[in-house]
This record gives structure tokens, C-alpha cells and sequence, in this order.
């Protein structure tokens, strides 16, 4: 057998491969039996070695210098106790076995212990953190005029939810939890959500969407739970009253007045106070009525945007000013401040055309593949900068991610972008001069950059983001912010003081050119969409930043 | 009666025997279908699914199932059960096609035909792993089993060593390769 498929095999094992090269290993499997026969080889080999890993793992540390690994002392082993490992199941199994699917989910299960780490390997060689967790059984998927209690955490649209106490005083939410079952709920309204599986109503009303995934999902009412057993129904929860009524299907009581009863379509129940008001449910929200009301309201945001943005573009402190939020985004995306069409972007490779931050009616450029980018050319000199910016991340999948790039990074140019594990990066140039920096380098730079705290993780994925990055060389002051709030301030010393700032060519998601006449680039494009940037030759204010929030931020922040 | 009958479906006790029948043939060998369920599939990621999926089927279909002899119904029991494992792998690809290494269908159909040949040798080589895992040296021991041990890294192994983490991960596989040749001299010694 060559090394090289072999390599491959290893690779794939490993979840290390190439697209390429897993193209090549399956057209290997394919044609020859020798590597197929040698790479179920590899196959159990890994595993065999992930087992004995793992039976092993507690006395790993206390071995290295002794004889092989001691499997014959894991009580659990497999090989070795087979008739007691049998057992031990059955008895696991017995107590599920009311449910075919209680078995095939203890089946399904039981091996989780043993199942090796491969995803170790890939952390390793990315020198990347632990796999990402994200704490929550629910997420907003909707929000109409919603107005959170003051004593409540806010939520805005796509945010997860945690277990705990949801309070609105007015708007609809529609929430999806991970189960699958869609809870549409109106305001005034308080929510306890307990798991992906169950939620208290402590007052307010709502529907219920349970699709036969998420069957068995269950909404706890006054004393009593309405399990569902298949599709739609309604709730309300007053001070006094409580009631159900299923819209169409089956749900199930359990506990209270009703304990037991089943109700189907059209009928209902009162779980706590009297029939006082049969019609109670009439009125009660759709999916549809929110996302007619949802759409509406895009459309109003979007035009109250529109008008803002005529109004911003008129300020002469802009250098540029790219709404691309309202534009068609053919293969050029218009300068809108006075400075005009010479500093037009120009779409460059894959860059795709996606709904921007307003939906569908508004769009946004996408640079998810690492050839696309959106190409300026900005000459002069300046005595401050602002950048602001709403985007869109997916994932960070560089160890740089840019947002706005300046191609040779040359004295006093801007680079703002995000490191991988979440922190903005702002940076200008000091010196250029290769020599002349602090890193290790021979021909490194004098540059600093700007961090911030982490402002972004897995769980902010494909929500909207207003950024704004602030280079005041007056006030000697970095500041940076998200969606309004300040979150870095940090001092220009005087070793990294630019005063004279300028842009020339530069990208807008990427970062094409940092080296004219290198073939090479650096893969740093931004997994994700951006539908707006200015960039002021100023230092805008704190309450300047709020504003361009405000005016800008879609509907349900 | 028959001692040797199988208990049917028709009755509630005879439905609950064969449950019980079921389950044990599943416990006893879920490590064999699961290890020719990962055979097919690129990573870990779905066996889990594809094992829930392949025993709710096997289940339902365990009215047919009816070996010959009690003797060969172990046997007959995994090749059954990879049959359909088989099918719960290419249902699972077709979902996932679209994401990053999985195998094209012809490529799993064409290793599933290979691997249902060697069903029964998982244990042996086992055992030939250990041996020849034995006889590597404690320190490459631990090198080829941090890849797979909670609580143990390359990159861990590296900090301590100064190795870089590139240079341990090559030398994890030409440790896998010497392994993989050992145990195959093994399994050829023992036929």
C-alpha cells in the first residue's frame, strides 16, 4: 500500500482531508479493493485504539513508564465480561422497554463513553479551543413590537433563550424551541421556560405548533400540563382563569381538575377559574398574522432607514458612504456621500447578493468564499477615522476576519477586522519600515493594534451587528462599539500616534492584496454579509454612534 | 409445544418475549453493527443516529427475522441487522450529502459489500491491536492514544515535549501505520 493513500486515509479518519483529496481517496475506494480493505483497517484500528483509550484514560498518566495499557482492569470492558456487560444493559433496557423508542434511544446512546474524540485531532492541529456549547432551549425566531417588562432580560430576534423567566408587556414573540414545537405568544405575557420540551405559562396567551418531531412537548398551565400529542393548540393564562383549547389534534391533561383527559380538535377546557368567557380565543395570532405584521413592520423599519440615510449622506465629514441595504448590488455598490462615484466599490469574484438586515426588500454582500471582495480606492488624507458598519457574521472561520482592509497597509492605513475567537481588531500603521516594529520578525512593523473583549461567538451566528471603530488622534483615544454601546477605549500613546491617515486601495471583506506581487494571499474574507459602512473623516461621538444605531438597526433590536 | 418454537406476535406474552429476545441479540452485538456503521460514514458524526434509526427498524422488521437454526442465528442476527444499517447509512447520506467528506453513495454500497466479509473478525484483531500496541514504547503508546484519550492532546503532548504539533501528528501516523502492518502480520500468522 503507498504512503500516500494511506496519508489520505488517515486524513479522512482525522477529518483533516482536502475536499480535493477526499475526491481522490473515494475514486481509490471505488476502483480497488486493496484500499478498501485497507482502509476498514484503519478504520477499526482508530476505533480499537479510541476503546482502549478510553477504558484506559484513568490510568494512562500512571503507566507511561510500566507495560501496556491495563484494559483488564476496567470493570466495563467489553471483551472481557461479556456475559455481566449483557446484563447490565438488559437491566438498562428493562427499565425502557414500555417504549420500542425507549430502546432504540438507549441504543442509540449507550456508547457514548467509548466513542473516541476524533475531533481532538482537528483541535490540535488548529490550536483551536474546546468544541463550542451554547446554553439555551429555545430561540427568538420572531419579534413584532415586542416591549420586554423592565424587570425582564431583553431579547432580541434569533437570540438563544435560557431557562427562565420570559416577561413582555406588549407585542408578539414567536419562539421556537429546539424540539421543533413554534410557540406564538401575545403580550402582555410571562413565561417560564423550563427545557427544550417544556415551558410554564404564567400569564398571557399563545399557540402552540407542535410537529410530529417535537410530539410530547409540554406547556404547563395553572396546576395542570397540556402534553401534546400532535399539532396546534391554544392557551391562555389569566390571574384568575386558565384555559385550553386544541385547534387541531390531540393534547393530553395531566394533573389538576382534568388529570387524564384527552382533549381533540375544537374542544376545550377550563383548568382553573369558570367558563366565563367562551369566546376568549377568538382573535389569537397566526403564524401567518406574524409574519404579515412582521413583514409590514420590515417594510416601515426599512423606509424609516431610507429616509435616515438620505439625511446621512448629505454630512460632509463622510469619506464614503455605502448604503448597500437599498442598492441592487449588480457588480458595483455606489458612493452615496458627495465625494461620489470614483470611489465606487467594485464587486470582485464569488461575492453573492444576499437579504440584507430589512429582509428581503434590502440586500446584503456576501463573502463566504475566499475570493470575494469588494474593491475601493479612497486617496487623500485624513485627520480621524470612524468606521461603522452592520454585518452579518456565520461563523469565524479565519484567524482573521475582515471587514475593511487596507491593501498594502502602508503608513497610516486601516485594518478592522476580527480575530477568531471573537475580538474586533482595529489597527493603523505607524511605520512601515520593515525593521522598525516590536514583533519578532526581521522585517516586522510598528503598528498596534486595538483589541477588544470577545464581542461575537458561535451564538451571535448569522444575527445583525452594528460595529463602529473610532481613531481620534486629537483626543489620543481608540474607541470601539457594538450595536451602540461603547466597548473598548483605549489610549493612542505617543510611540503609536498616527497623525496623518490615510485609505488608497482597500477592501471591503477581505483582504486581497496585501502583497502586489505575490501570487499568495492571506485567507481572511468574512464568512458572513455586510449591508452598510461609513467611513467619516472624524472622530464621531458616543451619542453619534447611538444614533447610527437607532436609525439603522432592524426590526426587534 | 415445541420447546424450541419461537414465541410469536399474536400474543401480548409472546410479543413481550420476543421484545426481550430482541434486545439481547442487540445488546450483544451493537458493537459490531455500530463498528460497520462507522465504517461507512467519514467521521463519528450520525453513527449515533443512524445505530437509533437502524435498531427502531430492526425492531419493526424482527417479525421476519428467522434464522435457520439457533446456532446460526447470532451470526445471521448481524448480518441482518448490517443489511439494514446499511440502508439507515445511504438514507443518512442523501440528507447530508451536501456537507463536507461525506462518501458518495457508490463508494459506501462498495465498502459495505467489504466490510459485511469481515464481520466477524473485530474481535480478533482486536486482540491483535493490543498485542502490537503492546509492543510499541510507553511513549509512543501514549503518543498514539492521545489522539483518542479525554483529558489527552497532541497539543498537550507537544507543549511538554516542545515538539511541534505537526511533526507529533506525523508521527502518530507512521506509529498507525506500523500498527496496522503488525496486526495484519497477526491475523495472517493466526489463519
Amino acid at each position: 500500500m503507498d504512503d500516500t493513500i494511506r496519508n489520505l486515509i488517515f486524513q479522512a479518519i482525522d477529518q483533516t482531508i482536502s475536499a480535493d483529496d477526499f475526491e481522490v481517496l473515494q475514486d481509490a475506494i471505488e476502483r480497488r479493493e486493496d484500499v478498501r480493505a485497507e482502509y476498514l483497517r484503519a478504520i477499526n484500528l482508530c476505533e480499537s485504539i479510541g476503546e482502549i483509550a478510553t477504558e484506559s484514560a484513568g490510568d494512562l498518566h500512571g503507566d507511561l513508564h510500566g507495560g501496556p495499557p491495563q484494559r483488564n482492569a476496567a470493570p466495563a470492558s467489553v471483551l472481557d465480561d461479556a456475559t455481566q456487560w449483557t446484563w447490565q444493559r438488559l437491566a438498562i433496557a428493562a427499565a425502557v422497554l414500555a417504549l420500542v423508542g425507549g430502546v432504540a434511544y438507549w441504543f442509540g446512546q449507550s456508547n457514548d463513553a467509548d466513542a473516541p474524540q476524533w475531533v481532538d485531532v482537528n483541535q490540535d492541529l488548529l490550536e483551536e479551543p474546546e468544541e463550542a456549547l451554547i446554553a439555551g432551549h429555545a430561540t427568538l425566531r420572531s419579534a413584532v413590537d415586542l416591549r420586554w417588562s423592565n424587570d425582564s432580560l431583553a431579547f432580541r430576534e434569533g437570540d438563544v433563550l435560557p431557562n427562565g423567566v420570559l416577561q413582555f408587556d406588549e407585542g408578539i414573540a414567536e419562539i421556537d424551541f429546539f424540539c421543533g414545537a413554534t410557540l406564538i405568544v401575545e403580550g402582555p405575557a410571562t413565561l417560564d421556560v423550563e427545557s427544550d420540551w417544556s415551558v410554564r405559562v404564567v400569564k398571557g396567551r399563545l399557540r402552540a405548533s407542535v410537529p410530529p418531531a417535537a410530539r410530547g412537548f409540554i406547556v404547563k398551565a395553572a396546576d395542570s400540563e397540556i402534553i401534546d400529542l400532535g399539532t396546534e393548540f391554544a392557551v391562555e393564562v389569566g390571574d384568575d382563569e386558565a384555559r385550553v383549547e386544541v385547534i387541531d389534534g390531540e393534547v393530553k391533561l395531566r394533573g389538576g381538575r382534568h388529570d387524564g383527559d384527552h382533549l381533540v380538535t375544537g374542544e376545550r377546557e377550563w383548568l382553573k377559574g369558570s367558563q366565563s368567557r367562551p369566546d376568549a380565543f377568538k382573535g389569537l395570532s397566526t403564524l401567518s398574522d406574524v409574519q404579515r405584521r412582521r413583514e409590514d413592520a420590515q417594510i416601515q423599519q426599512f423606509e424609516g432607514w431610507k429616509t435616515y440615510s438620505q439625511q446621512l449622506r448629505t454630512d460632509d465629514r463622510l469619506i464614503a458612504y455605502y448604503p448597500i441595504a437599498e442598492s441592487d448590488a449588480e457588480r458595483v455598490i455606489p458612493n452615496r456621500a458627495s465625494s461620489g462615484p470614483e470611489l465606487d466599490g467594485i464587486l470582485v469574484g464569488p461575492v453573492t447578493r444576499a437579504d440584507g438586515r430589512f429582509g428581503a426588500a434590502s440586500t446584503a454582500l456576501e463573502f463566504d468564499r475566499p475570493g470575494s471582495r469588494v474593491r475601493t480606492r479612497i486617496d487623500g488624507a485624513f485627520d480621524a477615522f470612524t468606521f461603522a458598519c452592520w454585518v452579518r457574521i456565520d461563523s469565524l472561520e479565519h484567524r482573521y476576519n475582515s471587514l475593511f482592509m487596507g491593501d498594502g497597509y502602508e503608513n497610516g492605513e486601516p485594518h478592522w477586522q476580527l480575530h477568531e475567537d471573537g475580538r474586533l481588531m482595529f489597527s493603523v500603521m505607524v511605520d512601515d519600515t520593515p525593521g522598525a516594529g516590536l514583533g519578532p520578525a526581521e522585517d516586522s512593523r510598528l503598528h498596534r493594534i486595538y483589541f477588544t473583549e470577545p464581542i461575537w461567538d458561535v451564538s451571535k451566528s448569522g444575527k445583525w451587528l452594528h460595529l463602529a471603530a473610532v481613531y481620534d488622534p486629537v483626543a489620543r483615544q481608540v474607541n470601539q462599539f457594538v450595536n451602540g454601546e461603547p466597548i473598548s477605549s483605549e489610549p493612542i500613546t505617543d510611540q503609536f500616534h498616527v497623525k496623518t491617515l490615510r485609505i488608497g486601495t482597500a477592501e471591503i471583506g477581505n483582504w486581497g492584496q496585501p502583497l502586489r506581487n505575490s501570487p499568495w494571499f492571506a485567507v481572511r474574507n468574512l464568512n458572513g454579509a455586510i449591508d452598510e459602512l461609513a467611513i467619516f473623516n472624524a472622530a464621531l461621538s458616543r451619542e453619534e454612534i447611538q444614533t447610527l444605531y437607532e436609525q439603522g438597526k432592524p426590526l426587534g433590536y | 409445544m415445541d420447546p424450541h418454537a419461537k414465541p410469536d406476535f399474536e400474543t401480548p406474552a409472546g410479543r413481550e418475549a420476543r421484545y426481550g429476545e430482541f434486545v439481547s441479540l442487540l445488546a450483544r452485538h451493537d458493537q459490531s453493527i455500530r463498528r460497520f456503521v462507522r465504517s461507512l460514514l467519514p467521521s463519528n458524526q450520525g453513527v449515533d443516529d443512524v445505530m437509533q434509526e437502524t435498531a427502531l427498524e430492526c425492531w419493526k422488521k424482527y417479525e421476519s427475522f428467522t434464522p435457520d437454526n439457533a446456532e446460526d442465528a447470532v451470526d445471521e442476527f448481524i448480518r441482518w441487522a448490517c443489511v439494514i444499517a446499511r440502508y439507515k447509512v445511504l438514507s443518512w447520506q442523501r440528507d447530508s450529502s451536501r456537507d463536507r467528506l461525506v462518501f458518495r453513495e457508490s463508494v459506501i454500497e462498495r465498502l459495505a459489500q467489504d466490510a459485511m466479509q469481515n464481520l466477524e473478525q473485530r474481535e480478533r484483531e482486536r486482540k491483535a491491536i493490543e498485542t502490537c500496541l503492546g509492543q510499541l514504547d510507553a511513549d509512543q503508546r501514549r503518543l498514539v492514544l492521545s489522539v483518542h484519550s479525554p483529558g489527552e492532546s497532541i497539543a498537550k503532548i507537544a507543549e511538554e515535549t516542545g515538539v511541534k504539533t505537526r511533526r507529533l501528528y506525523s508521527k502518530v501516523n507512521a506509529l498507525r501505520k506500523r500498527l496496522l502492518d503488525c496486526v495484519q502480520g497477526r491475523l495472517v500468522e493466526e489463519l
